[in-house]
């Protein structure tokens, strides 16, 4: 103990030495990590140090720059005011009028007003379909979770379905259909006289035999299947084609030659003891992120049973990597030759069975040891992933991720089937697809159709071809030559643009429907609220078109089809009108109907089962497969270029959505912009910093975007996030970020999103603002830089330490407890309090967007992001330690600690922000008087000033329209300028549990409430309830033995516990840094 | 000649003036304060519905029309189909109800005049009142006497945390058959109504 306090006291005098010492152990890759944030903070960049000095950014406290300001003097202000005024007096007639209480005509029965009404349904926000539960109140949609009763998303959503409700209000959405003749002037029509002319262009396309092209992107809808399966009846030469930018085609056609049919397993990741994740971000950004996600973790509790181990090669750096027990930093290229060293190892060293000579033969080319020594691997990092392969046979699973190349994921396929991994696909479910993605080829042939004047009619269905498609297909040169272009859209894009007719179509919360994408069951999808414009269901306008006839459509038209279908299909046993009613009303209430495996989606659609939607289970490993893959993915040039999708704004069709705009990327907190991923050795190499333009060239096409520096990436991966760039958009997301389509192209010589041949970068000399949120809000005090590694806000220690001693973390900081000189209050009812499991915590931010949308929480642009205004109540604090090139990681959720004795409630001059007798720190807003001393004291930076009413000052106070206001919950307070806010604890959920049990009469149960984050919480990391209730999980929770405080030792007591990260690791070393 | 009206400008005159100001102040703020509160404040409503003779005369429990008062944070305006429920057979012939038929048929809304209302900031919960006991009219006054209904009581923080901190002397009231529930002092921590 007096030894430490010597120490510290000798670092901060003896301060510019002592700190330098430092920073060479922490660069020369001393034992010891530094837990640092940024290079310029590694690095001890004097600039940031000055920076860190201030409390708030540059900027964020200067006065305003008066040449800016109005001309108007304060004699001519006072004149106008008090004008003003006697204008305003003059018309006051009633002062005691305080408005009118409009009551329904008639009240429909579910709704009791001020109370929420939940809905089951489906989301449509990508092809995963998940299950979602809406919370309406008095009929308007204010907040989405997931279904709990949904097979695959079982309660839980990723951040797009979380922020669709700011999609369904968009002020900008499309309120009436649009002709546009010539393409560039635009007038407003009529649905009828949309449809008429529609219907009369298609019925003489069909008789002269020009195509009718359909554009959709994926489906997974088979009565929509159905519907434009009829409009193919009524006009023969429609052609429905599906594409998406991003998609799992490689992995697929891998799948289609090991095992004879396109539909991908479900894997059990569960009962997986060993994972090896090959590139693959499975938990942060590929599809079935949600399920794969929640099945991780599952091992991962350490209360429950054994941790799994997870293992990642990687180029770029993703969560999951980052998460990984251990990382192997590897050149995207080289993983197929690091999968056929793996396979010999296997089979030389641990006598896994081959029994093909052929594959064999195949496999030899080179071994693990000379590959070893290539890339410069950790050798005892392999031993144990060969032994930990080879002990877990049959329960691990080597995932691959959806940009390899198809040759890779044949040769994974083959290490799966070796090491008898195929027990973990799930024998009982397989994923389905409704309408399989038209072919590249099928693409090409439709637009050299178009070109040559064969397409009559391009229909695109709710889909973005223009802006999605690889750019030297030419698409939007083709669509010129198209006599009529339909776009069917809820908002205008680049596609709408290209169209002369453009109808708007209904969002996903004023749809029916069904989508299918597991054998073993559909969920159902329906409308909670009454179109809000003047809106169609896009599958109900195709039915009109169908019928020939623009009086066919009435606004029941699609619903009454799908229950047709359905009738037909799905629940063709229940035979009267009043079994299918109830079976019918109980899928609607469920959002879920079971069905059996390998009928329903043939059933339903009434064209011929395409192989896609039959049902063939998978039979063995065709070793033809492997043996024959010619193109096989060597190594080569000195950059890889790879796309990666993007987990929030999709292909960019979300790109309007500030709340999803605005949330950090995990790794790097960059928000508002995309940029190239590039490594330190790479940068150093192009003499690249942070922000710096470069120019990546690629085979088909260059774009400039700025780069940014990720630590932990491979030398020469260069990677670059989908869905940015979007040119036609709203005021919101017009060109923000870089549109990567110019760098994707249809002549691949690996996959669409990932290119090693002719790759080029190079700076182009000019800056770009990259506003990330990571030097923001810095815990500690600048003086005692060095002593932040001692201060405990991570706490890490080996799962096998824990196995050893279940309470090493507490005991550590047993002799860290000093006295309080405060009194502690007694909270004798309830006392609530938070722990966060950092073992589950992947770092991926759903729980930022669901807490934004909960509490009305407005965006506040890149600008201001920049000045540290951000105003996200939750934030994910992401330290690395180590070296910048090979950084270990750990992510820490930051929200409002509700201290018990909290630093911001003694400062406060007037007593805004006080303490609740249930251990809640309150904040009055209309109190606060905006001195800001709260945030200055607060120890965690977890206070957000509203330094402007940032509804009304983001992008010409667009969240101030009128639609906006409809989507605020309207149990929190909506803040104006000037005051002060933070978590809350999700106070309002705390009120209704109280007023249930008053009415019920009994006392309040810590475990009924659940925060928002906590709901929304993919990986359930977060627990909240009563501390004071003795068997409850949270008290377990709080007082387990690798449970700590964040910054314990300055004696506020924080409610909120973080059990600390266990890594895998076969070493006993301490992670944690000593000095 | 100059000291002179200097002197009495600021010995009689002044003194003069700041007491009058003051006193018509203190006496207009004391005067007004329960107007300015809204006591009092009865207005004209789209339909003559009387209190009294419902409540009153009729003995209607509160809750038939305010159906929601114990379920929800809000003690819910009875929509049009509530009133139909009587009126489409009862007194079909008065003025007030052919009126009311007619805002019925044509799907208006009707739009009765607020009498209460708290600040947005302050989040009131009926349902947490009523299921505790407290009576309707300890806040709202004897509604059932009223032929228009007028606020009888401020609606000030100042009255919610009288009865907060002393609820047993200021709550004269209980709902029938909810006695023996106990009631406590309300919570007074800002978090309870700010939110």
């Amino acid at each position: 103990m007096e030894n430490k306090i010597i120490d510290i006291s000798n670092e901060i005098i003896g301060s510019p030495d002592g700190r330098s010492d430092n920073n060479e152990q922490a660069n020369g890759g001393n034992a010891d990590p530094n837990y640092w944030r940024s290079f310029r903070e590694l690095y001890n960049d004097p600039e940031f140090n000055k920076l860190k000095e201030r409390e708030f950014a540059e900027g964020a406290l200067e006065r305003p720059d008066v040449s800016r300001m109005s001309g108007l003097s304060r004699r001519k202000f006072l004149a106008l005011l008090s004008a003003s005024a006697a204008v305003a007096a003059s018309g006051c007639s009633n002062f005691r009028e305080k408005g009118f209480l409009v009551p329904y005509n008639k009240k429909p029965e579910e709704i009791t007003i001020g109370v929420p009404t939940y809905y089951a349904s489906t989301c449509t926000g990508c092809s995963s379909a998940c299950g979602i539960l809406i919370k309406t109140i008095e009929g308007r949609p204010i907040k989405v979770d997931g279904n709990p009763d949904h097979p695959v998303s079982k309660g839980k959503t990723c951040s797009v379905a979380q922020a669709s409700v700011m999609n369904l209000y968009d002020p900008e959405r499309l309120k009436n259909p649009v002709e546009r003749p010539d393409k560039l002037t635009s007038n407003e029509i009529q649905w009828p006289a949309a449809d008429e002319k529609i219907i009369s262009q298609l019925k003489s396309a069909a008789s002269s035999g020009k195509e009718i092209a359909v554009i959709a992107q994926t489906i997974t809808s088979p009565t929509a299947r159905k519907a434009l399966d009829d409009l193919a009846k009524a006009y023969p030469t429609v052609k429905v084609y599906s594409f998406e930018q991003y998609d799992e085609s490689t992995k697929r056609n891998a799948y289609e030659k090991s095992y004879g049919t396109r539909n991908l397993p479900v894997v059990r990741l569960d009962k997986a003891k060993v994972i090896l994740a090959l590139e693959s971000d499975f938990l942060g950004s590929e599809p079935g992120k949600i399920e794969n996600a929640m099945m991780y973790v599952k091992n991962r509790d350490a209360f429950g049973g054994e941790f799994n181990r997870l293992y990642a090669v990687e180029g770029n750096a993703t969560i999951t990597g980052m998460n990984a027990d251990y990382r192997i930093i590897l050149r995207t290229d080289a993983i197929e030759e690091f999968v056929y060293a793996l396979m010999i190892e296997l089979i030389e060293r641990e006598k896994v069975p081959t029994a093909d000579p052929n594959l064999l033969n195949r496999l030899q080319k080179a071994g693990m040891s000379s590959f070893i020594s290539k890339y410069n691997i950790k050798k005892e990092t392999i031993e144990h992933l060969v032994s930990d392969l080879k002990k877990n046979k049959g329960a691990s699973y080597v995932m691959a991720g959806s940009a390899l190349p198809e040759s890779t994921h044949i040769a994974v396929n083959l290490l799966n089937d070796a090491l008898g991994n195929t027990a973990l696909h799930a024998e009982d479910d397989t994923r389905v697809t409704v309408m399989p993605h038209s072919t590249k080829q099928e693409i090409d042939a439709l637009i050299s159709s178009m070109k040559s004047g064969k397409v009559g009619v391009a229909v695109h269905y709710d889909s973005n071809p223009v802006f999605l498609l690889p750019k030297d297909m030419n698409y939007a040169d083709a669509l010129k030559s198209v006599p009529l272009v339909v776009s069917l859209s809820e908002m205008e894009n680049e596609t709408t643009s290209a169209s002369n007719i453009v109808l708007p179509v209904n969002s996903m919360f004023e749809s029916w429907g069904d989508h299918q994408t597991r054998s073993g069951f559909m969920s159902l999808q329906q409308p909670v609220i009454a179109p809000l414009y003047n809106t169609r269901q896009k599958e109900a306008v195709i039915l009109t078109w169908a019928a020939g006839n623009k009086d066919a459509f009435n606004t029941e038209l699609y619903h009454k089809y799908l229950q047709d279908s359905w009738k037909a299909g799905v629940l063709a046993s229940q035979n009267t009108d009043m079994l299918f009613k109830s079976a019918w009303n109980a899928g609607l209430n469920d959002g879920v109907v079971k069905v059996t495996a390998g009928t329903t989606a043939a059933s339903l659609s009434s064209a011929s089962p395409s192989s896609a939607t039959n049902i063939t289970t998978a039979t063995g490993f065709k070793s033809d497969a492997f043996v024959n893959s010619t193109n096989v993915m060597t190594p080569s040039g000195n950059y890889v270029l790879m796309l990666t999708p993007n987990p929030n704004l999709g292909d960019g069709r979300y790109a309007n959505n500030g709340w999803l705009q605005e949330l950090p990327k995990p790794l790097s907190r960059v928000v508002w912009d995309n940029y190239a991923a590039i490594s330190v050795q790479t940068a150093k190499a192009l003499g690249a910093e942070n922000g710096d333009m470069v120019k990546i060239t690629a085979p088909n096409g260059n774009l400039q975007l700025p780069a940014f520096i990720q630590p932990g990436m491979a030398e020469g991966v260069i990677a670059v996030q989908l869905g940015y760039g979007r040119e036609v958009c709203g005021i919101v997301g017009k060109e923000v970020g870089f549109d990567t389509g110019a760098l994707i192209s249809k002549n691949y010589k690996l996959s669409p999103w990932l290119y090693n041949d002719s790759v080029s970068i190079e700076k182009t000399g000019e800056k770009h603002d990259l506003v990330s949120t990571v030097e923001h809000y810095n815990i500690e005090d600048p003086l005692l830089k060095d002593i932040q590694f001692r201060r405990g806000i991570i706490q890490e220690g080996t799962y096998l330490q824990y196995k050893e001693d279940p309470e090493f973390i507490k005991k550590k900081h047993e002799n860290r407890n000093l006295e309080s000189i405060n009194e502690q209050y007694v909270h004798t009812g309830t006392k609530w309090g938070m722990v966060i499991d950092l073992n589950k915590c992947i770092g991926c931010g759903e729980c930022v967007v669901a807490c934004n949308v909960e509490n009305n929480i407005p965006i506040v642009g890149k600008d201001q992001v920049k000045k540290n205004r951000e105003m996200q109540w939750i934030r994910i604090d992401r330290y690395y330690a180590g070296t910048p090139e090979e950084p270990k990681t750990s992510f820490q959720p930051m929200l409002c600690q509700h201290c018990d004795f909290a630093p911001c409630e003694n400062v406060c001059p007037v007593a805004a922000t006080t303490h609740s007798a249930d251990g809640i720190n309150g904040m009055a807003y209309n109190r606060c008087v905006g001195t800001r001393y709260c945030s200055n004291n607060c120890p965690y930076k977890v206070r957000r000033f509203n330094y402007y009413n940032f509804r009304d000052h983001f992008r010409d106070a667009v969240q101030e329209s009128e639609s906006f206001s409809l989507m605020a919950n309207p149990e929190v307070t909506v803040r104006s300028r000037g005051v002060m806010e933070k978590c809350t604890f999700c106070l309002q959920r705390i009120m209704e549990e109280r007023s249930h049990a008053i009415r019920e009469n009994r006392q309040v149960i810590g475990s009924n409430v659940k925060t928002a984050c906590q709901e929304a919480c993919v990986t359930d990391a977060i627990a909240f309830g009563d501390q004071n209730a003795k068997d409850s999980e949270l008290h377990r929770l709080m007082n387990s033995g690798i449970g700590y405080g964040v910054l314990e030792e300055i004696k506020v007591k924080p409610n909120i516990i973080y059990l600390a990260k266990l890594r895998n690791v076969y070493e006993t070393e301490n992670t944690e840094a000593h000095h | 000649m100059k000291n002179f009206l200097l002197d009495y400008t600021l010995k009689v005159r002044l003194p003069l003036i700041v007491f009058t100001v003051l006193a018509v102040f203190v006496i207009t703020y004391y005067v007004s304060y329960a107007e300015r509160n809204g006591v009092g404040y009865g207005p004209v409503q789209p339909i003559a519905y009387s209190h009294k003779l419902h409540a009153g005369t009729m003995k209607i429990d509160c809750r038939y029309c305010h159906s929601d008062v114990d379920k929800s944070r809000h003690a819910n305006v009875p929509s049009a189909s509530v009133c139909m429920n009587c009126h489409s057979i009862a007194r079909k012939d008065k003025p007030e109800i052919i009126k009311l038929t007619d805002y019925y048929t044509k799907g208006i809304p009707i739009e009765w005049k607020r009498i209460h209302r708290i600040p947005d900031f302050a989040y009131f919960d009926h349902s947490v009142h009523v299921n505790k006991g407290i009576d309707c009219s300890n806040c709202h006054g004897n509604v059932a006497e009223m032929d228009v209904v007028s606020q009888v009581k401020d609606f000030t923080m100042k009255a919610c945390l009288d009865c907060h901190r002393n609820p047993k002397e200021v709550i004269k009231n209980i709902i029938p058959g909810k006695e023996n529930l106990q009631i406590n002092n309300g919570p007074t921590n800002c978090g309870s109504c700010h939110r």
